[in-house]
């Protein structure tokens, strides 16, 4: 078995371009590289195979550094396609392909007859034998490839690298390279390495991706499974208008906006396929336990599961929260266990799932780790970040994960008991489907889940994938019987069109199942903040009246501050990462960050820096918040390493210093803005509402102008600063901004309808609760968990 | 080996065996074959004509055939170097670089009375075309379009020939005679002396090329892929201009620059063989640039009797259009 592994490894032409890759290519299986065009795929690949000197690291086959070895033994375990290909006229296909045999023949390259036999074998093999003495220049694109796949297979490597090797094909060619080399891998025990475009084609061949992002880093490295999601395909790419399936891999025109894709949910389930014996007596002991205890407390449960995912699971249960709480109830949402990339940082530092922390609002109460006890953060393809009540506690190969789960039950049990003290009714998600019935066993986000907090179930069935009535009555005849009695209420979420057509069906189900379907719930877009809006905004690029840009810094942090101005029509928020980028701004923004000294560099190296000082050298605009207030200082130092302990000067355009300091200033602030001078002169006197959250302190060396009350911001000229969060919030905030910005440009926008921040949100949970309370059951439903309100 | 290949080697060496008869028969001097036969194989006849043919026209044949074909092959190396066929030694300058050298070399040996031998020749010529080889290989990095690094290669042999020119002027009188004749290219003044120096020189030359053939095979398909069938692409480069450059040192040493010889000789021979396997192409390069330049020195010497044309300009008027016509048949620059 020969593997190509790659450690600490950084390419690129002089300078690094990708550092840092650690991936491997093992004998049978297929690994791909994908990414934007130019992001250095093909760097990568020019590295591995010898052709460019790595910047660091080193390249091993079989434990051998390729560098250690002359290019004539590296030949003879690797071989080569790459693309932009010299054409030679005169020269059969056969000529071409023989000239990879290269290291077996003499030194006149004489073509003996066991090279003729392996080089017709090969063509046969891949296909071109039938032009084997045609010219191959006047081949097809197709025809080609072919050739040139014989060509590095006579080699006879161990491994293989191609350089997008579909690029040129039509899709009936696509297809077949693609199976092509799937069959050769396995069947000649290759390891394949590529790059490739065809991302539909990748899901389907690839044993392993390699994502890199389009700031040239290595983004993921994980099974393909892990890489397809919508979202991920998408922020990956930086597409917006276009859509990408995660089920067959196609992208399509964004016609509808699907809510809150669950994909990523889908492997929870394999999380949980596995565990030992042993354990099971202990768990149900456990379970036993926290029975005993749901007996005592008067917290009622409800559970929503889905036949899928994607179902709308997650929007269904903030829907419940909210409706809960018009109520009158003190009401949390719950999900076990969450798998996702993107976590939440609660204002204790703690990460958390993003969804429960959209259902939390929708709830009206703060997000708490204890919604979500347990987080997988997938960093390869068999492993993840474990996060138990919002800490890290290490990395986890999926195996040794099993093992370790059942420890975590206490701690599910804890977080659970904990917020029922605090509330009457507790919303608990599932994840992907009930029904995987290969990895029931030990379950602890679904039935098993339900198990423990004695809920009642719903079922979600989504119909806009087709097949609803299969969904549901397949998923519940899947159940053990005990589980089954646990469904109380059935769910039709996405339906559009007449519903009068819907109702025999709707008849011939809750007889067949003996389960009411309590609600037909339409198709809703509704604006949440969750994972998967996270990536679309940030990817987005519109064009507006006014343009607001905002400065994706690498570590941006509390990127809500900003969505107060996106309810404004022509009004445009984007996020940019491209120098060029910035003169198109009308207002620039630099957000909060993670890590301030970091993110500076970032600025300093991308070009960012000089783009923003000709930008403020035209006296346009420019706020700086929390980080990207300190940023704008003049120098950030660090003498408690808080953030590692470098020092860093800043743009300098505000005559402000910052020190970081180890003591993290956190609370809700209420104030007026002071003395804004400049375009945004017309916000003095104004309040505003918000919340700080920064490490260190800023002061001024400087005679100016305070812009935030008790020294947490300063202004001059049109340079704004400020440690406050939620700035913008307040209507009147956001709205003599944007008249400012109008006013300066001259233009007329409607500003009547503008609200803040909060209520905006509000409003959409409330317009999802109407729509869902006007198509659920309700009294159904309370009926279920034990509530009678008549 | 495929019927075509051997037809046409067959028919290369027939052409090259009718040229060397007509060329020893032509001249101001007729000499009837019978003549011939008894100078070469029975030592008899009279002395003069003995003289001609033993001390001038057969040196002078053995000469066009060897520094033709070395010509050809030079060009043929470049060509595979740049990946460009309408590489060649004197559209590149690399000639006239030679040129310029051996020039500085004459006047001096002339100023100062000291006689020079072919080797100092051969080195002045080669020292000549490296640099002007270098300064064109410096120019390819930087401008990719294959036309334009023409364009630079043609300019850089003017200002070779202006340099050679203005160290002309500032010869003695009796020497500039036969410098220009010698800068204007010509197969004439050579000598059993020099011919001993030159086939070895082009044999080498031959025989490395051939040892090359399949690198050069690999590295038709890209520098990139040439490393990934595990060729030392750096040493192979360098050997190739080496080699390259030797060969058309060794010609402009002896016959001055001689244009369009190093690129028409090897697309001729590709369209007729209709193959691009180096060894085939650089073994009929040699026939056929010894069957051309054997041609073109007998109408050189023949057309306008007795006056003796430049074989340049001979060459120039064969090769030139073929150029021109491989230029516009290409479809990228």
């Amino acid at each position: 078995m020969s593997k190509l592994l790659t450690n600490n490894l950084t390419v690129g032409y002089g300078k690094p371009l990708i550092e840092d890759i650690a991936m491997k290519v093992e004998a049978g299986k297929i690994t791909v590289l994908i990414g934007a065009n130019g992001v250095g795929k093909s760097t990568i690949l020019k590295s591995v195979a010898g052709l460019l000197k790595p910047i660091k690291g080193v390249v091993t086959i079989d434990d051998v550094n390729l560098s250690d070895i002359s290019s004539k033994e590296v030949s003879r375990k690797m071989s080569l396609m790459m693309t932009g290909r010299s054409e030679v006229e005169y020269t059969s296909c056969f000529d071409v392909v023989s000239v990879g045999r290269y290291q077996f023949t003499n030194i006149f390259g004489k073509i003996n007859d066991s090279d003729k036999k392996i080089i017709e074998e090969t063509m046969k093999e891949t296909g071109a034998f039938e032009y084997k003495d045609t010219e191959f220049s006047k081949l097809s694109d197709g025809q080609k490839q072919r050739v040139l796949l014989a060509r590095a297979l006579v080699q006879e490597p161990e491994i293989l690298v191609l350089d997008e090797p579909t690029s040129f094909l039509d899709i009936a060619y696509k297809l077949e390279f693609a199976e092509k080399l799937k069959r050769l891998a396995k069947d000649k025990n290759i390891g394949i390495l590529m790059s490739m475009h065809e991302i539909e084609l990748v899901k389907n061949i690839a044993d392993m991706v390699v994502c890199i992002s389009m700031d040239g880093r290595i983004d993921r490295i994980a099974a393909s499974r892990d890489v397809f999601t919508k979202n991920y395909i998408k922020s990956l790419y930086q597409i917006d208008s276009k859509e990408f399936d995660s089920t067959y891999g196609f992208i399509f025109d964004k016609e509808t906006e699907n809510f809150n894709s669950n994909s990523i949910n889908a492997s929870t389930n394999i999380i949980d396929s596995k565990n030992s014996n042993k354990s099971q007596d202990k768990m149900n002991s456990l379970k036993d336990k926290v029975n005993d205890e749901n007996k005592i407390s008067k917290t009622k449960y409800i559970m929503v599961q889905g036949t899928m995912s994607s179902a709308g699971k997650s929007l269904i249960v903030a829907g419940l929260c909210r409706i809960f709480m018009q109520d009158g109830y003190k009401v949390s949402p719950f999900k076990s266990q969450n798998m996702a990339l993107n976590s939440f940082i609660t204002e204790d530092g703690l990460e958390m799932g993003r969804a429960q922390v959209m259902q939390a609002e929708a709830a009206g109460i703060k997000p708490s780790v204890y919604m979500n006890p347990i987080l997988l953060k997938p960093t390869d393809d068999k492993g993840s970040q474990v996060i138990v009540n919002g800490k890290a506690i290490g990395n986890m190969r999926a195996r040794e994960y099993f093992a370790y789960k059942t420890s975590l039950i206490p701690d599910i049990k804890k977080a659970l008991s904990k917020l029922s003290e605090d509330n009457d009714i507790i919303v608990i998600e599932g994840a992907g489907s009930p029904a995987e019935i290969n990895l029931k066993e030990n379950d602890i986000v679904n039935m098993g889940m339900a198990k423990i907090a004695n809920a009642p179930v719903v079922l979600v069935g989504d119909i806009d994938r087709g097949g609803v009535f299969a969904q549901l009555l397949g998923t519940i005849a899947l159940l053990e019987e005990d589980e089954r009695n646990r469904v109380k209420g059935l769910i039709i979420n996405k339906f559009r069109g007449d519903k009068t057509i819907l109702d025999p069906g709707i008849k011939m189900l809750e007889d067949m199942s003996n389960i009411n379907v309590v609600g037909v719930i339409p198709y809703m877009d509704i604006k949440v903040d969750d994972e998967d809006s996270l990536s679309e905004r940030f990817n987005k690029k519109v064009k507006g009246l006014i343009n607001i840009s905002i400065i994706r810094l690498p570590h941006i942090s509390n990127f809500t501050d900003f969505d107060v101005f996106e309810q404004i029509n022509n009004v445009s928020i984007n996020y940019i990462t491209n120098p060029w980028e910035v003169d198109l701004a009308d207002l620039l923004i630099i957000p909060g960050s993670k890590n301030t000294v970091a993110d500076m560099k970032w600025i300093k190296e991308s070009g960012m820096e000089v783009a923003i000082l000709k930008y403020a050298n035209k006296d346009k605009p420019l706020i700086g918040i929390c980080g990207g207030y300190q940023m704008l200082g003049e120098s950030i130092k660090d003498p408690k390493k808080v953030e590692g302990g470098f020092d860093i000067t800043g743009l300098g355009l505000l005559p402000v210093r910052t020190v970081l300091e180890s003591d993290k200033t956190t609370s809700q602030v209420e104030g007026k803005f002071v003395n804004s001078e400049g375009i945004f002169e017309g916000l003095k006197d104004i309040k505003y509402k918000g919340y700080e959250i920064h490490m260190g302190k800023t002061i001024s060396f400087d005679n100016i102008n305070d812009f935030t009350e008790n020294k947490t911001g300063f202004c001059k000229g049109n340079i704004y600063g400020s440690y406050v969060h939620g700035l913008f919030d307040e209507k009147e905030v956001v709205t003599t901004i944007v008249d400012s910005l109008a006013k300066k440009l001259n233009i007329k926008l409607d500003l009547e309808k503008v609200t803040d921040y909060q209520s905006l949100k509000e409003k959409e949970y409330d317009r999802l609760a109407d729509t869902m309370r006007g198509f659920l059951n309700m009294k159904e439903i309370y009926q279920m968990m034990g509530i009678n309100n008549d | 080996m495929k019927k075509r290949t051997v037809l046409i080697y067959i028919i290369l060496i027939l052409l090259l065996a009718l040229l060397v008869i007509i060329n020893i028969n032509a001249g101001s001097v007729r000499l009837s074959l019978a003549e011939i036969f008894k100078i070469l194989f029975l030592n008899k006849g009279e002395m003069v004509n003995s003289t001609i043919l033993l001390n001038i026209r057969i040196p002078r044949i053995i000469v066009a055939i060897f520094l033709g074909g070395g010509l050809a092959l030079s060009g043929y190396l470049l060509q595979a170097f740049f990946s460009n066929p309408i590489a060649g030694p004197f559209v590149l300058g690399i000639s006239s670089g030679a040129k310029f050298i051996v020039a500085i070399l004459m006047v001096i040996s002339c100023q100062y009375a000291f006689s020079l031998n072919s080797f100092s020749l051969i080195v002045a010529a080669f020292i000549g075309a490296m640099i002007a080889t270098l300064f064109v290989i410096v120019m390819a990095n930087k401008v990719k379009n294959m036309s334009i690094l023409i364009v630079c290669g043609v300019m850089t042999g003017y200002i070779c020939s202006a340099a050679t020119e203005l160290i002309v002027s500032f010869a003695d009188d009796s020497n500039i005679v036969n410098l220009h004749n010698w800068s204007m290219g010509t197969f004439s003044s050579v000598s059993w002396k020099e011919v001993y120096v030159i086939i070895p020189v082009i044999i080498f030359g031959l025989i490395v090329s051939i040892f090359l053939s399949k690198n050069i095979e690999a590295y038709a398909y890209g520098e990139d892929y040439a490393s990934s069938v595990g060729i030392n692409v750096k040493n192979f480069r360098l050997l190739l201009i080496l080699v390259s450059s030797l060969l058309s040192a060794t010609v402009t040493a002896f016959a001055g620059p001689i244009s369009f010889v190093g690129i028409a000789v090897p697309h001729v021979i590709r369209n007729l063989f209709k193959t691009s396997k180096p060894f085939i192409i650089i073994t009929g390069s040699f026939l056929g640039g010894a069957v051309f330049c054997l041609f073109c020195d007998l109408l050189a010497r023949n057309l306008f009797a007795p006056v003796e044309l430049s074989i340049s300009t001979i060459t120039a008027i064969f090769g030139a259009p073929v150029v021109i016509s491989m230029l516009l048949s290409r479809k990228r620059g």
